[in-house]
């Protein structure tokens, strides 16, 4: 049982990786603003992060370096989940522990998420 | 003409029988006129006279010369004669005689009057020569002539009409050529430059063209291939030029020159061609966009339904509920195929805009294979895979993943194009810097005429098309990335027969 943070500016994707998540007994908390991620972390402190990385306003790769510079919240797993592979990379350099391509599989997203509470 | 001599008062007897036996031998016909006689007959014609003329000496004296021409009248030459007796001067015509026989013979005939002390032309002695087969000859070569200056005008007016032909074609053209010489200076443009750069003709013509629009065209790498093309006849096509034009602003040209191939006078001449692209590029990179945001968006849709599918199904298999097993099993083959839809047309954008990133690493060949091959038996429940050849021994530096996505599509393509199987056959070569995969099935087969363009983007052959679903993509990805690797992928098939796809990939030295 883990309390999940999910961020997508698609509601669809959010209302589906939710589903999944809390199917697994997790609790879950879902945001399609980015700018609201960091003081959401605070305020809950959730386990996880699933953030996407395209997202107007704020990228999730730059919500991902502000987490890691917040003291606070710096050790929060953070999970990527992108329709783009290419950018893995962004993805790892801004902070993020693991990286998920869009469209998953069920069992690919209980798989890191799991892994990634354990750590 | 014992009795001709005696007529002629105070003349020595010898000395005239010579000069008469000379008149007599010549070979040139001679005769002599009395003008004071009326009509100035002929009094004398020497046997070479005789035997030009065809008439006997009875014949000829007591003529007047005029009988030779006969009926032929109108002749210059007989001007010229009338005039010069009436003066009594000396005169040399070509004329037109008659033999007896009729035939025309062309003479050289020289006139020359005889005066008494008192200055009174008594005589005219004319001498002629058979100048006919000269002035056959002559007639022949002013015949030639005539000819060959007919021809000359024909092939100047031919050349003049290809010239004209040539001209439209290129004036019609839309594309910008130049002519330079081996200074680069501009010698002539065509009526499409002129519009498309909005300048007169003579605003360019003589400029360098490294000078023109403010240095615009003299960029290092253009300067060189332009200035390698005349030494070395060194030609070349697509150089891209993307500059600030005056008047016509931001264009993206593209160029090709060549060395003007004909000998002489024109062969120290360039020929450059200037295409516009601007407008296509642009075209090709929206359309490029479109492909891959498009396929993005589809990204989001599809894990909605891919999610949802697999948690219902997670959910029905908590509760043993089979009622619905089938119909889960059909829809995630057709998300799948819609997965590898996305991600093949995503490909293609990538390849056609050289995004594609290949990252190359080291590793054992038969891991490859063997994961493809478990990868599509999960696959299907319809077909084997038979793997033979190779050794576990071949180590290759390539991109494991787009190997192994041209491996499932092949394989793929084998199970899906031979419903009638059961088998598709795998076997490795190792050849000398190369390895070989053939994958053979007993399918439908591909027609020769398909060969080649099978690996063409979004095409699909006919017969092909009408029975399978598809877009024509995945083989093109496949040699595309075979391409990368420095390898080839080709295919060996016949209608009805089956087909053998066969790529080769270079293996490490070692």
């Amino acid at each position: 049982m883990a309390k999940i943070l999910i961020c997508d500016d698609e509601q669809e994707i959010l209302d589906i990786t939710k589903l999944i998540l809390e199917d697994s007994g997790h609790h879950v908390l879902a945001v399609t603003d980015s700018l609201m991620v960091e003081n959401l972390i605070e305020k809950e402190m959730p386990d996880m992060l699933l953030i996407d990385l395209w997202m107007p306003n704020l990228s999730g790769d730059q919500v991902i370096k502000e987490v890691r510079k917040n003291p606070n919240i710096t050790h929060l797993p953070v999970i990527v989940i992108s329709a783009s592979k290419d950018v893995k990379e962004i993805a790892y350099a801004s902070g993020a522990d693991g990286f998920l391509e869009k469209p998953y599989d069920i069992d690919a997203l209980l798989d890191i998420v799991e892994k990634h509470l354990m750590h | 003409m014992d009795d001709f001599l005696r007529q002629l008062p105070h003349v020595d007897q010898t000395d005239i029988r010579l000069f008469a036996a000379a008149v007599s031998a010549s070979s040139n016909g001679v005769v002599i006129t009395d003008n004071s006689q009326p009509d100035e007959p002929i009094i004398y014609c020497n046997k070479a006279f005789e035997y030009l003329t065809g008439y006997t000496n009875k014949e000829i004296i007591g003529h007047n010369c005029r009988f030779l021409q006969d009926g032929d009248r109108d002749q210059e030459a007989r001007n010229l004669l009338r005039e010069a007796i009436a003066k009594g001067e000396h005169c040399q015509v070509e004329i037109r005689n008659y033999k007896k026989d009729g035939r025309l013979i062309w003479n050289e005939l020289m006139i020359s009057p005889v005066k008494d002390q008192d200055g009174n032309i008594t005589n005219f002695i004319g001498i002629q020569n058979d100048i006919t087969r000269r002035k056959e000859a002559e007639k022949a070569l002013a015949a030639e002539k005539s000819y060959l200056e007919e021809r000359v005008l024909e092939r100047t007016q031919d050349l003049q009409y290809s010239e004209a032909y040539l001209s439209s074609i290129i004036e019609t053209i839309r594309e910008s050529l130049v002519v330079l010489n081996e200074h680069m200076q501009v010698l002539s443009v065509n009526d499409h430059f002129c519009r498309f750069f909005k300048i007169a003709q003579d605003d360019i013509k003589g400029k360098v063209l490294f000078e023109h629009n403010d240095g615009r065209w003299n960029l290092p790498e253009l300067k060189n291939l332009l200035i390698n093309v005349l030494p070395h006849n060194n030609p070349f096509e697509g150089f891209e030029i993307e500059s600030e034009f005056p008047k016509i602003g931001r264009k993206l040209l593209v160029l090709n020159a060549r060395q003007v191939t004909l000998k002489g006078k024109y062969q120290n001449r360039i020929l450059l061609a200037i295409e516009d692209i601007t407008e296509r590029r642009e075209i090709e990179q929206r359309k490029e966009d479109f492909i891959s945001i498009a396929s993005h968006e589809m990204k989001t849709p599809l894990t909605s339904i891919k999610g949802n599918l697999q948690l219902l199904q997670r959910k029905a298999q908590r509760n043993n509920d089979t009622q619905y097993s089938e119909g889960f099993a059909t829809a995630s083959k057709s998300i799948l195929r819609l997965e590898k839809l996305i991600y093949d047309l995503l490909d293609v954008s990538k390849i056609q805009s050289g995004k594609v990133g290949f990252s190359f690493t080291t590793f054992n060949f038969t891991h490859l294979i063997n994961e493809a091959v478990e990868g599509i038996l999960a696959t299907t429940q319809t077909h084997n895979i038979i793997v033979t050849g190779g050794s576990s021994q071949i180590e290759i530096t390539a991109d494991y993943g787009r190997l192994e996505q041209v491996l499932l599509n092949l394989l793929g393509n084998a199970i899906k194009y031979s419903p009638d199987g059961n088998s598709v056959k795998v076997h490795i070569s190792i050849l000398p810097g190369y390895l070989k995969v053939s994958i053979t099935d007993t399918g439908v087969g591909i027609h020769e005429r398909d060969h080649k363009r099978i690996f063409e983007r979004f095409y699909r052959a006919d017969q092909i098309a009408e029975k399978f679903p598809g877009v024509g993509i995945g083989l093109y990805v496949c040699n595309e990335i075979i391409k990368e690797h420095k390898g080839t992928l080709w295919v060996e098939s016949a209608e009805g027969k089956g087909s053998v796809f066969s790529f080769t990939i270079p293996v490490n030295r070692s």
